[in-house]
């Protein structure tokens, strides 16, 4: 058999894989994602000086332009994502502005997870030494929201937990870090994206999704049912 | 839609399946290689201010080769990183014999499948990319070093070594034995 048969017999039989559908599905939205990550128009309004808003986002500028392409492009992208104060972000819309912010970067050119485990016991320790604070870690997979892992973010300068959670393709992060003050439970959105607030006395509680608004109250609910009986 | 993403439908999304089954072959895993694929088209998206006039689809099927290396190296430890290196492509087994000297009459359609795709799974990664390039994804010498980064003269000389192998694995020498199955 020649090298012109055996070529026909390959091309003929050989399996060629195609990528799925899903595949094509996912890489359109991560791409829908990190465009909207890059427009400027998405400028979140904060009273903090311009001095101090320089200062926070020059040490991420190199890196972001790298992948941007433009350092101007990537200072407007900073100036939205990185300013905003926790503490004087109880106004929710604002927060909900850059949390939705951090949860689309981390879905685009970010680390979506950087402890990468469906058990508990894995996650809560890994972030020792990483937080000024414990978070409560709880896998929900009995209720159809699984544990994918979790991640540190810096929101306005405070180390934060993220833990990340799956719900039919869908991620879920939820943002915590320790804050006494009864917020109440709240649900917002911002482009599309749906959140919720809720705390528990300790904490304060943000989820951030691309779910429907019922499904992210499920995970919210989830979330507060298990956290009394883990 | 933006521009950028205008220039990656019309420029690298149709080479999603090319890059999809390079990557499935070369990592043998659907999953794996979607994530890879995935990744590589979106580091494709970031770069895409970086092709200029080139054709998109050696471009992009070498970032998912690279992709597929790094991902190789990462997660299996270097365990598979063998194979890539043409010294060592002498001193790995073929296995022999399975078809005989007329496969199309010794098997049906999906018994020929199987065996010609078990035969393609077990030549070394370095033949294994270049006979899944040039066969299945019908790219020239010249692409194919490129997304390889090998020179020309390799690609050839791969090549040939890959249809060799196959010959042996599949008993398809002009003199090889009647099929036994």
């Amino acid at each position: 058999m020649d090298d012109q048969d055996l070529s026909r017999l390959i091309q003929t039989h050989a399996t060629r894989h195609q990528a799925s559908g899903r595949l094509r599905a996912e890489l359109r939205a991560r791409i829908a994602l990190e465009t909207a990550a890059r427009r400027p128009g998405s400028a979140v309004r904060t009273g903090f000086p311009v001095w101090l808003r320089l200062r926070q986002v020059l040490p991420a500028v190199h890196w972001r332009s790298a992948l941007a392409g433009g350092a101007a492009g990537a200072l407007a992208t900073w100036l939205l994502i990185l300013p905003a104060a926790r503490l004087a972000l109880d106004q929710g819309q604002d927060m909900a502005a850059v949390l939705g912010e951090q949860h689309v970067h981390a879905l685009g050119p970010g680390p979506l997870i950087q402890v990468a485990s469906s058990d508990r016991h894995t996650v809560k320790p890994w972030f020792q030494g990483r937080l000024d604070y414990a978070p409560t870690v709880l896998d929900l997979a009995v209720d159809g929201f699984p544990l994918l892992g979790g991640r540190v973010e810096s929101v306005n300068g405070h180390a934060t937990a993220v833990l990340v959670y799956e719900h039919h393709r869908h991620l879920v992060d939820l943002y915590l870090w320790p804050d006494t003050h009864d917020s109440g439970e709240t649900r917002t959105q911002w482009r599309g994206f749906k959140l919720a607030r809720w705390s528990d006395g300790g904490m304060q509680y943000w989820a951030v999704s691309d779910m429907d608004a019922t499904e992210l109250a499920h995970f919210g609910a989830a979330w507060r049912i298990r956290r009394l009986r883990p | 839609m933006s521009t950028a993403a205008r220039r990656f439908e019309a420029l690298v999304l149709p080479w999603l399946d090319a890059g999809y089954n390079l990557a499935r072959w070369l990592l043998h895993d659907d999953a794996a290689a979607e994530d890879v694929v995935q990744e590589a088209a979106l580091r494709a998206f970031r770069h895409l201010a970086g092709l200029r006039g080139e054709d998109a689809r050696p471009w992009f099927l070498k970032i998912v080769r690279n992709a597929c290396l790094a991902w190789i190296s990462e997660r299996r430890g270097g365990r598979e990183m063998t194979g890539w290196e043409d010294e060592e492509l002498e001193h790995l087994q073929v296995s022999a014999g399975q078809l005989g000297a007329d496969p199309a009459a010794a098997l049906d359609r999906t018994r020929l499948q199987q065996a010609i795709d078990q035969a393609i799974r077990e030549l070394p990664p370095a033949l294994r990319e270049v006979l899944v390039l040039r066969e299945l994804e019908g790219l020239e010498y010249a692409e194919i070093a490129s997304i390889a980064a090998i020179p020309v003269g390799t690609v050839m000389s791969r090549l040939s070594r890959a249809r060799e192998r196959l010959r042996t694995t599949l008993a398809l020498s002009r003199n090889g034995p009647a099929p036994t199955h």
